[in-house]
């Protein structure tokens, strides 16, 4: 892998060069989707911690209306654990897009095929 | 606006050429594939070509065709004061149309218990719904606004932008910074509160220490030489009925010179 002119070791992580139009939808929805999951993972501990929030009280009903009673406890358990994956999946999403540049971008002494 | 569909990129034959772990060409396809369907890249690509031609076509302020926006940078944000005080202005008139719903300026009480106005305030604050809110809107924007135009005042006279040819403008900011005092100071009377009865009252005084016409202002202003239900009825009526149709006629005539005018640039 070290020989590879895409990835590069020295830098820390890995490196991969892409075409710019590429480039350009990987920063467009990367960045998209890493804000929306990290707003809904808020929005899930919101759920979890407030006894007014709108979520928290649209599941419950939601329990209630096909017979199901809910306990405060449990729910706040899983509001939480549900928040925490969306936070782990939008810094994913974010963390795996940064590992992307454009050919033209970056440094070109790592390039094989410019130098 | 219909997009041109571009020269398709290569994009399987180009990953299968990379070295890429399973789940980077999974991250890769998906979000190949979103492209190909949504196209936000394409139009954000339309908005900023729109940015750049619109911003060729602009002509050229004094600023930009002498090179002095690096000595003048720091005065722009002054030069929004007169847009923020419209603003405020605006906001407290819609803020203050629906309190209208819920006020009335009745001085009027049963001995011993609060009159009719500061019972509709206390309603407003406690009971009514987002009322607190509402009055709170109507209070700040009306704070903002008299100091916006007094720091609008101020950037005026410091930037010169009183001189030839808008002498007639300056003039006109006067009489607006006179009505929106006058806005306040009716406002400030409406809750018959104690706070708005002294006001009111050192209102009257200054009035009669006026030679000649002081009396005859007083009754007209205030309806009489004490505090009575006249007085809160003629606050009430100039502040909502009189004031708001002078001062924003007076305004649109001062905005509208403003833009015959053009802005006085910084030289």
């Amino acid at each position: 892998m070290s020989e590879d002119p895409d990835s590069d070791a020295a830098g820390g992580g890995r490196d991969i060069a892409v075409p710019m139009e590429l480039y350009k939808s990987i920063t467009v929805f990367s960045t998209l989707f890493a804000v929306v999951f990290v707003l809904l993972a808020f929005v899930m501990f919101d759920a979890a911690t407030l006894d007014r929030s709108f979520v928290r009280g649209l599941v419950q009903d939601a329990f209630g209306a096909v017979g199901l009673g809910v306990g405060g406890q449990p729910l706040t358990i899983a509001f939480a654990l549900v928040g925490f994956a969306f936070l782990t999946t939008g810094s994913g999403i974010y963390i795996v897009g940064s590992r992307f540049r454009a050919e033209e971008m970056g440094n070109a002494k790592n390039e094989a095929d410019e130098t | 606006m219909s997009l041109e569909r571009k020269d398709e990129h290569d994009h399987k034959g180009w990953m299968q050429e990379r070295d890429l772990t399973p789940v980077e060409s999974i991250y890769l396809t998906v979000l190949m594939w979103l492209d190909k369907r949504l196209r936000i890249v394409d139009y954000l690509e339309i908005l900023e070509n729109l940015y750049y031609k619109v911003n060729m076509q602009m002509p050229k302020s004094h600023t930009e065709q002498y090179n002095l926006d690096n000595k003048f940078w720091y005065w722009y944000p002054l030069y929004a004061l007169g847009s923020f005080s419209t603003i405020a202005y605006v906001v407290a008139a819609v803020s203050g149309a629906l309190l209208g719903f819920y006020y009335s300026p009745a001085a009027a009480g049963a001995s011993g218990s609060p009159t009719v106005a500061y019972e509709q305030i206390t309603f407003i604050m406690t009971d009514l719904n987002l009322g607190f809110f509402l009055r709170s809107l109507h209070r700040w924007s009306a704070q903002v606004m008299v100091a916006a135009v007094f720091l609008h005042m101020l950037r005026v006279y410091f930037t010169g932008a009183y001189k030839e040819p808008r002498e007639l403008n300056w003039i006109i900011g006067i009489v607006l910074i006179s009505l929106t005092m006058v806005f306040g100071y009716t406002g400030y009377l409406l809750p018959w509160d104690q706070l708005a009865f002294w006001a009111g009252q050192i209102g009257v005084e200054m009035a009669l220490s006026v030679p000649v016409a002081g009396e005859w202002a007083a009754q007209l202003v205030f309806g009489g030489f004490t505090l009575t239900q006249s007085t809160l009825q003629r606050m009430y009526i100039l502040h909502v009925f009189f004031l708001p149709f002078i001062a924003t006629t007076v305004i649109a005539i001062h905005i509208g010179i403003v833009w015959m005018q053009g802005i006085a640039e910084p030289h």
